[in-house]
């Protein structure tokens, strides 16, 4: 017998409307590259990571791994990178990228610590210049939003990315 | 279709005098040059006995097209062989790392043990007459032609007729320790980190090979905000690079008055490690450090793979924590090359080491990395020039260290203790190094190989 799995909060519910608004506002700010302005939205304690997609045989128990990720950040590196392309030198993001982060399927589950459990689905555009192809990169994401007295926060976001090879020519952007 | 035999002359002259025409960067027939005279004979690195540690671990690597499982057997022995069933051509193991006893092909089922031998087919007696039709006995996948190992590095070369893998280092071997063998219990990789760019193979592997030239200017971003001290113009042209070997690299010149063990700390080396890489090293390789006042950062080992080696701060009161990099830049075409990036550390370095030389590997190389970030763009803008037609005007001057004559502007180093010839400064020494290599190759004729007749008629 296996433990019944957790329902989501119904979309009428505050809570799931708060953490839909939270996760559409934050996106955003991603687009616009303000990147100061994404970072108020992180805990302190923030843990942001990307775990390496492996292609796996079925019934292998494992698809991505467990010690090497893509994004493996504290707030402390999240900072860097947003100094970093605030700099005149980060020339893989000059000119800028044109994203769009497209947010859907975004399910909410209170964990019973006062915090949201939120899951979504993410597709991010990338655009570059005026010769080359566009990137997309499609991930699930789950995130805990912790109520904060400013509002609900980012405190961890594991981005599960659907593709063990991926085609952007970095991750000069955030998920 | 190959590009005809005096423009291949041509093409290679200009290289071998520091001239180097810009459509080699995303020219399809230099490409498929590649493919069959280089790929087809050179050591090309695989993957690293800690990847596949227990028996029955593998993980599936390409060289260019060609797919091989790299696994430990039951016996133990790092086995690699060509991803195809003998029957009807189909990959045997469409996974890219696990463990399996044994290899099913789904089309038919015939099965492999995991050291390769047939183990079974279905209907043998019906389908084939038994033994006569078809012999079972001593039926293996293809090995590779030659596999080979050092300090844990899985290497392979499709010619059958390879030299030996450690006579091909050479003196590269003595570099290669610093990245690979800090203790005796070796290295451990982590990842890789895979993703595709639309740059030309070569270029981050002549990047790696000698370009210091760049990281003051292209690196410019991560001295602003503070991550790493060292790559600003006044130090990093301190620094000597060398040439051993097949392979090249790039070091930073160390605070003077330090000694061996001082060096290490100062690049962010716990007293824990220290011993094991005194031990472990020789005199030689220790004077490197201790007495020319060197520490190794990034290299390539002609033809694809590089190393780097750097010591960033990782947090906000200034802890600076060394890590390095494996990275292999796999040819897909001209115009496109995966990049698999791991993380190496030594296997016997305490758990804390581990986890920040880790978050220092993150923050500045691999697929996320504020380093390799810029790197990218660069080399993806030049792939996109490269295979145009006024690229065929252009030969890019790689002449830097070279006075007009074709002489060195300074003498070599006379007090490096590492083997090969080592110069102080900028140049483009390694770089050129590393395509005298490439145009040696690109003009042997490729070998004709036998064709394997697995139980064929008698």
């Amino acid at each position: 017998m296996t433990a019944a799995k957790p329902k989501p909060l119904p979309y009428t519910d505050p809570a799931h409307q708060a953490a839909h608004q939270f996760l559409v506002e934050e996106a955003a700010l991603l687009d616009a590259a303000d990147y100061p302005g994404w970072l108020d939205l992180l805990c302190e304690d923030i843990r942001y990571l990307m775990p390496v997609r492996v292609t796996t045989a079925r019934g292998a128990g494992f698809d991505s791994l467990a010690d090497m990720g893509h994004f493996d950040e504290d707030m402390y590196a999240l900072r860097k990178r947003v100094q970093r392309l605030a700099t005149d030198h980060a020339w893989t993001e000059d000119p800028p990228s044109r994203t769009r982060h497209f947010i859907t399927n975004i399910r909410t589950f209170p964990n019973g610590r006062g915090e949201l459990r939120v899951e979504s689905s993410l597709l991010l555009f990338r655009s570059r210049g005026d010769t080359r192809e566009p990137d997309l990169v499609s991930a699930g994401r789950t995130d805990l939003l912790r109520e904060t007295a400013a509002g609900l926060r980012l405190a961890r976001r594991e981005i599960l990315v659907d593709e063990a090879v991926l085609r952007t020519q970095n991750l000069a952007v955030f998920l | 279709m190959n590009l005809a035999g005096p423009q291949l002359e041509s093409v290679l002259a200009d290289v071998r005098r520091g001239m180097i025409p810009a459509h080699v960067y995303g020219d399809p027939e230099i490409f498929a040059l590649e493919r069959d005279r280089l790929f087809a004979r050179s050591w090309v690195f695989l993957a690293h006995e800690s990847e596949v540690p227990d028996p029955g671990d593998y993980v599936v690597r390409r060289v260019l097209a060609d797919s091989f499982i790299v696994v430990r057997d039951e016996s133990g022995a790092v086995r690699v062989m060509f991803n195809m069933c003998l029957h009807r051509g189909m990959q045997v193991c469409r996974a890219e790392m696990g463990n399996a006893s044994h290899f099913r092909c789904p089309y038919h089922a015939w099965t492999y043990r995991n050291d390769g031998r047939l183990a079974g087919l279905p209907f043998h007696a019906e389908a084939y007459g038994g033994e006569d039709g078809f012999p079972r006995q001593d039926q293996a996948l293809l090995p590779a032609p030659s596999m080979d190992i050092h300090n844990g590095l899985i290497f392979i070369s499709l010619d059958p007729d390879a030299p030996p893998l450690r006579d091909y280092l050479g003196d590269f071997a003595f570099y290669l320790d610093f990245y690979t063998r800090q203790s005796p219990a070796g290295v451990e990789l982590r990842g890789p980190q895979r993703w595709r760019i639309k740059a030309n193979w070569k270029i981050g592997a002549e990047n790696f090979a000698g370009d210091s030239y760049h990281t003051p200017h292209t690196h410019a971003s991560v001295v602003d905000i503070g991550l790493f001290r060292e790559p600003k113009a006044s130090k990093r042209k301190e620094g000597a690079l060398y040439v051993a070997g097949p392979g090249a690299g790039t070091t930073y010149k160390l605070p003077p008055g330090g000694d061996f063990a001082g060096q290490l700390r100062y690049v962010g080396y716990p007293d824990a490690m220290i011993p094991a890489m005194a031990e472990t090293w020789t005199a030689g390789q220790r004077a490197l450090i201790g007495e020319s006042g060197f520490m190794v950062s990034a290299a390539t080992l002609f033809p694809n793979l590089s190393l780097v080696h750097n010591w960033p701060q990782i947090d906000d009161s200034g802890t600076v924590v060394p890590f390095i990099s494996l990275r292999q830049w796999q040819p897909v075409s001209e115009r496109e090359t995966e990049v698999l990036s791991w993380f190496a550390v030594d296997a016997a370095a305490p758990a804390e080491f581990k986890r920040d030389s880790y978050k220092a590997y993150l923050m500045c190389f691999g697929s996320s990395g504020m380093f390799e970030q810029d790197d990218v763009e660069n080399w993806v803008s030049i792939t996109e020039m490269a295979a145009g037609s006024m690229a065929r005007r252009l030969n890019l001057n790689s002449r830097m260290g070279l006075n007009s004559a074709g002489q060195p502007i300074k003498a070599p180093l006379a007090t490096f203790a590492g083997p090969g010839v080592a110069y102080q400064g900028f140049g483009e020494f390694n770089q050129r190094h590393w395509l005298r290599q490439w145009s040696d190759h690109l003009e042997r004729e490729p070998a004709v190989r036998a064709v394997v007749n697995l139980g064929g008629p008698r």
